[in-house]
């Protein structure tokens, strides 16, 4: 809808848009694929180490106080018989795939918002799939999931006129739920949620919302678009939530890739200047890779380097010609880190203005750039046949065992 | 807490190859040692990709133990790499 809709507004069409959740995703899948540790306080973390922050934590563990981000050391002081597990990415990857191609089978248009979570809109589904009760194919999908991956794997289900009502059912009842939220039923369900159960909705928004006496997500339904827009958000965003709200898509939107990159926070925080340096260079080769196998060479490098204590450091370079291979990629940062602070505990790497590889681009040294995109061609090729980093730079050669590559949170572009 | 025991054993596998959404079912396997082990229950299946070739992941139980059982399908190999128990 282009217009904005009146204060009693809602959208009143049928709801077609459904979100679905894998609850406590890799813990459900560690617990699926090794029955013994099923009905049991599992945390998954990235590192086994004391200090690691726990990714997911099982609802036996939930129930025991254990919230995700918690460090393992405080986990297992409020639940001693936790079993912590290394994040195991192929696994997830390959459940994330057997989910999508379920969600495919109903409608041509779903998209996965990250390893966890999706959307059906079955606005483009077959007739014959429209004309089906969307809660029957819930509870159809539910037992799909759990007859093809298996029988420990839950979801919640939530659906709605829009993805963020649809995303808000979704939450309602955990684990195992599903839920539809209508223009009948949204008041009632907004009069039980906190402004932060509402997805988009974290301290500083809620900061806002209050400054203008708008303590509750029902009083933020009944805000009017002028207030949200010009006292609250002080933008656009304020008219999106005005809408939103009442059940009208905004969020269909198509995310295009801006940045390539990638970090790593420090095994040990007593290593040399080289040795961070090294992790860099791995950094910058895992970046050229992935950047490469979407076609796209890059102008900018941006580094960045969080210390134990101090404030976050980073530095970026523009060039006027884009560049794809890992040796430039790390030249510049590299010559970028020259400024970094010491006593670091995170490293970072992401390339930005990306352009298409393929595309020619005149160049005085063009013989030069022909023989490098060769060069870095034959190496990812080999890489691809025979695995990851087969070749690689000596400088990197003892940097493997640890920079795993972790599963990435939010964008699912690399899956 | 930590559990696992890591291994690279070659084994001996009886499994089944059928219709469905687990077309290949490890049933029995029988270890370096002469042991032999009853699979319960088929935890998950998942493949890792090794470059051009693919490593099957069998997660199962005998229903006391954890085991990790990796088909190597170029070679047409079992290995056991995983054993896990001691959960309480």
């Amino acid at each position: 809808m282009s217009r904005l809709p009146e204060l009693n507004e809602h959208n009143t069409e049928r709801p077609m848009i459904m979100h679905i959740d894998l609850n406590s995703c890799f813990a459900s899948i560690e617990q699926q694929s090794r029955p013994m540790l099923r009905g049991k306080p599992v945390a998954i973390v990235n590192r086994r180490t004391e200090t690691t922050a726990i990714v997911t934590a099982s609802y036996e563990a939930k129930a025991k106080g254990v919230k995700v981000g918690m460090k393992l050391r405080e986990a297992k002081i409020l639940c001693p018989d936790i079993v912590a597990l290394e994040t195991d990415p192929p696994k997830y990857r390959h459940v994330y795939h057997k989910l999508l191609a379920i969600m495919q089978d109903y409608s041509a248009h779903v998209s996965m918002k990250s390893i966890d979570e999706g959307v059906i809109d079955f606005n483009h589904a077959d007739e014959v799939t429209k004309a089906r009760d969307l809660v029957g194919i819930g509870y159809e999908i539910k037992q799909r999931l759990k007859d093809e991956v298996g029988v420990w794997m839950r979801c919640n289900i939530g659906i709605s006129t829009n993805r963020f009502l649809a995303k808000t059912a979704a939450g309602l009842h955990k684990p195992d739920g599903l839920d539809v939220i209508t223009s009948h039923n949204i008041r009632e369900v907004l009069g039980e949620l906190k402004l932060t159960d509402l997805t988009g909705i974290a301290h500083r928004n809620q900061a806002r919302l209050q400054s203008v006496d708008i303590m509750t997500p029902l009083q933020f339904l009944d805000a009017s678009a002028e207030t949200l827009h010009k006292i609250v958000f002080k933008s656009v965003v304020g008219e999106w939530w005005y809408k939103r709200l009442r059940g009208f898509e905004v969020d269909d939107v198509d995310t295009q890739m801006r940045r390539v990159g990638r970090q790593y926070v420090l095994e040990r925080f007593d290593l040399s200047r080289e040795e961070v340096l090294q992790r860099l260079h791995h950094l910058a080769e895992s970046v050229g890779s992935r950047m490469r196998r979407y076609d796209k060479s890059a102008r900018g490098v941006y580094v960045y380097a969080k210390p134990r204590e101090g404030k976050y450091w980073h530095a970026s370079s523009l060039s006027p010609l884009p560049f794809f291979s890992d040796a430039t990629i790390y030249a510049q940062a590299e010559a970028l880190f020259e400024r970094a602070p010491s006593d670091i505990k995170e490293i970072g790497i992401h390339c930005y203005e990306l352009c298409d590889y393929s595309a020619s681009q005149l160049s005085l040294f063009a013989d030069e750039i022909a023989r490098e995109r060769q060069v870095t061609g034959i190496i990812d090729d080999i890489n691809r046949r025979y695995g990851e980093r087969t070749i690689h730079s000596a400088d990197t050669l003892g940097t493997g065992e640890y920079m795993r590559t972790r599963i990435p949170f939010g964008s699912t572009r690399h899956l | 807490m930590n559990d696992e025991l890591f291994l690279n054993e070659q084994i001996q596998v009886v499994a089944l190859f059928q219709a469905g959404h687990h077309p290949c079912r490890p049933v029995r396997f029988k270890r370096a040692n002469g042991k032999e082990v009853e699979v319960s229950e088929l935890g998950l299946r998942h493949p890792l990709p090794q470059g051009s070739k693919t490593i099957h992941i069998f997660d199962v139980t005998d229903g006391g133990t954890d085991y990790r059982l990796e088909f190597d399908s170029e070679r047409l190999t079992w290995r056991l790499t995983r054993e896990a128990d001691h959960y309480e």
